[in-house]
């Protein structure tokens, strides 16, 4: 079984993001990138299928511009056999994500594609969704447990109410949340290794997609200052307080 | 000349800082203090499934043959977190006395390293003191110009205490009877190679020892308020963590020179190492006293962390050579008759 695993170029998730000065992005400049978290917990999902003899090869793919190669390096280290990487200038928005990665998957007939639940730059939490759509795969997203059993993948979701799982018929798609796994390290003798594992290059024509942006990013700007908390006399004046002022009770 | 790091020594570095960064808490080096050995054979073991405890073990044996300057970077990191498992010794100049010493002795323990299941230290007799003698699964002890290669129930220890909790220091006294693996001649230039590794490895712990003690410093004191405003942007604080930073930065490129002559063999290493171990272990230092002032009484508590990296910047500026030794080595280098002076030679 082949699996197909998306992984996304983000700022570190230790840096303190902070809005350029005029307000128009996030600035980047000296600053630390690495995989998404969530898509760290797909490569290791489908690394452990492989190790268990359930995947025979996983393949990863990136999105963005020539420096997104590292992160596919990253995964490779981690324990993917390829990478490809669709070269795309600047950010592209969920939607053509969807699109290319659906190029990519008609290329490859994977049978099953892992995606991280969301990107923890954007926030969004559309890809694996409409990725889903577009390909007309079945979709099991928010997964805590994945259980891959003959043509079908048992797939338990973290929900609101609790836990909830889903039986899909292969090939489907999984989006992670946190609690899947825990990646590894990747180990410096798979660091030298990776080096040697094929990596191709895609544009979005080798797919039949025109990248297309439909979203304006208008602005960008940093949360607001917290104020200083204050001492309350007796519980009365907090119960006060927290009725009539923040509103929450 | 390009003096950067190559791309694939950046990666390292980074693989090794994210998993030392990850495991390697205080509370974890904390919690080693209250164990009898003070060592962790599952942090030893996780260590090596990353590679880094046979990084210069040669291919033939697993290990990935890396050399001095591949390692010095890694060493940094250990520094950093003070990592309290003696992979420094082990990775910088243990495996490569063993690797030296050859035969069956390397044949036998090599791999043994590059798959975690031994530990092998160095002890060279310049220290009367053996840092982890007693998890030593093969300890190469120099004494008397000899070179020993003993197994645990081939010497006698008696542990000596240190200013740093996280050190395990003890006395080795060979059994008598026991046979060196290499003497005299043979031995010297062995001996000499390993006690310029050791001294490298204690200049590149202090540059990351330095480093951690300066960003602890400089997160207190963006935190710490006084006056209405963080005390960080008090000049008088400023001051004190800018003398840091700037120590650091001259004590960076001596240690990564020190480490490149070490990899190429170049006749001048000696000269370099000192003047590595110097300027390393001097930034360490004022960076410990730095911090200590700028954290204010807190800097003195057991609670904070910051005597951790304190005592082990103080603990590393002895060993391997303490500073009087290694300015005289500078000083026979640069200051006697017929020396060689100028660009080149003295620097």
């Amino acid at each position: 079984m082949k699996v197909l695993v998306a992984v996304k170029r983000v700022v570190d998730y230790n840096v303190k993001v902070r809005a350029k000065a005029d307000g128009s992005d996030v600035d980047l400049n000296n600053v630390k990138m690495a995989i998404n978290p969530f898509c760290e917990i797909a490569v290791e999902e489908a690394v452990r299928l492989k190790e268990k003899g359930v995947a025979t090869e996983v393949v990863v793919v990136s999105i963005g511009g020539k420096t997104c190669q590292e992160q596919i390096r990253t995964a490779l280290a981690l324990g993917a056999d390829r990478g490809i990487q669709v070269e795309v200038e600047g950010n592209a928005e969920p939607l053509v994500v969807a699109k290319l990665l659906k190029g990519v998957v008609e290329k490859e007939e994977p049978q099953l594609v892992i995606l991280g639940k969301q990107s923890i730059d954007g926030d969004n939490n559309q890809t694996g969704q409409m990725l889903g759509a577009l390909t007309g795969m079945g979709q099991g997203t928010f997964a805590s447990e994945v259980v891959v059993d003959g043509d079908k993948v048992n797939v338990t979701r973290e929900i609101d109410g609790g836990l909830q799982t889903v039986a899909l018929t292969l090939p489907a798609i999984v989006t992670t949340d946190l609690r899947l796994n825990e990646p590894r390290y990747a180990s410096l003798p798979n660091i030298m290794k990776a080096k040697k594992k094929p990596l191709d290059v895609l544009t979005p024509a080798d797919l039949g997609v025109e990248v297309k942006s439909h979203i304006t990013l208008l602005k960008v700007e940093p949360p607001a200052e917290r104020s200083a908390g204050i001492k309350v006399a007796d519980v009365d004046q907090l119960v006060d307080k927290l009725k009539n002022e923040a509103k929450v009770i | 000349m390009d003096f950067t790091f190559t791309d694939e020594q950046c990666l390292f570095r980074d693989a090794a800082r994210d998993f030392l960064r990850g495991e390697i808490k205080t509370q974890r080096i904390r919690e080693s203090w209250n164990t009898d050995s003070g060592r962790d054979t599952a942090l030893w073991r996780q260590l090596a499934e990353i590679g880094l405890t046979g990084v210069t073990v040669p291919e033939a044996h697993g290990g990935l043959g890396l050399d001095e300057l591949d390692f010095v970077q890694l060493a940094q990191e250990c520094g950093y977190v003070a990592l309290p498992e003696p992979l420094v010794n082990c990775a910088l100049v243990a495996v490569p006395l063993l690797v030296a010493v050859g035969d069956e002795l390397a044949a036998h323990w090599l791999p043994k390293v590059a798959a975690g299941e031994a530990r092998v230290i160095a002890g060279l007799a310049q220290d009367p003191l053996v840092e982890d003698a007693h998890v030593a699964d093969l300890l190469l002890y120099g004494e008397g110009g000899n070179l020993y290669a003993l197994q645990p129930d081939e010497y006698a220890l008696v542990r000596s205490e240190s200013v740093d909790p996280s050190r395990r220091l003890f006395r080795v006294t060979p059994n008598p009877g026991v046979a060196a693996v290499l003497d005299g001649a043979q031995a010297e230039p062995l001996l000499a190679a390993g006690f310029e590794r050791g001294a490298l490895g204690c200049a590149a712990q202090a540059l990351g020892l330095a480093q951690r003690m300066l960003d602890m410093s400089v997160e207190y004191t963006a935190q710490r308020e006084q006056f209405g405003r963080p005390i960080g942007s008090f000049q008088a604080v400023k001051h004190h963590l800018a003398d840091v930073a700037v120590a650091l930065e001259y004590a960076r490129a001596p240690v990564y020179r020190a480490a490149c002559s070490l990899a190429r063999g170049d006749p001048r290493a000696p000269l370099h190492v000192a003047h590595a171990k110097l300027a390393a272990c001097d930034a360490a230092s004022l960076a410990a006293t730095k911090s200590i002032q700028v954290h204010g009484a807190m800097g003195y508590t057991w609670e904070v962390d910051l005597h951790i990296f304190m005592k082990k910047a103080w603990a590393l500026a002895g060993s391997w050579g303490d500073a009087a030794s290694h300015k005289a080595r500078i000083a026979e280098a640069v200051l006697d008759d017929g020396a060689p002076l100028g660009a080149g030679a003295t620097f």
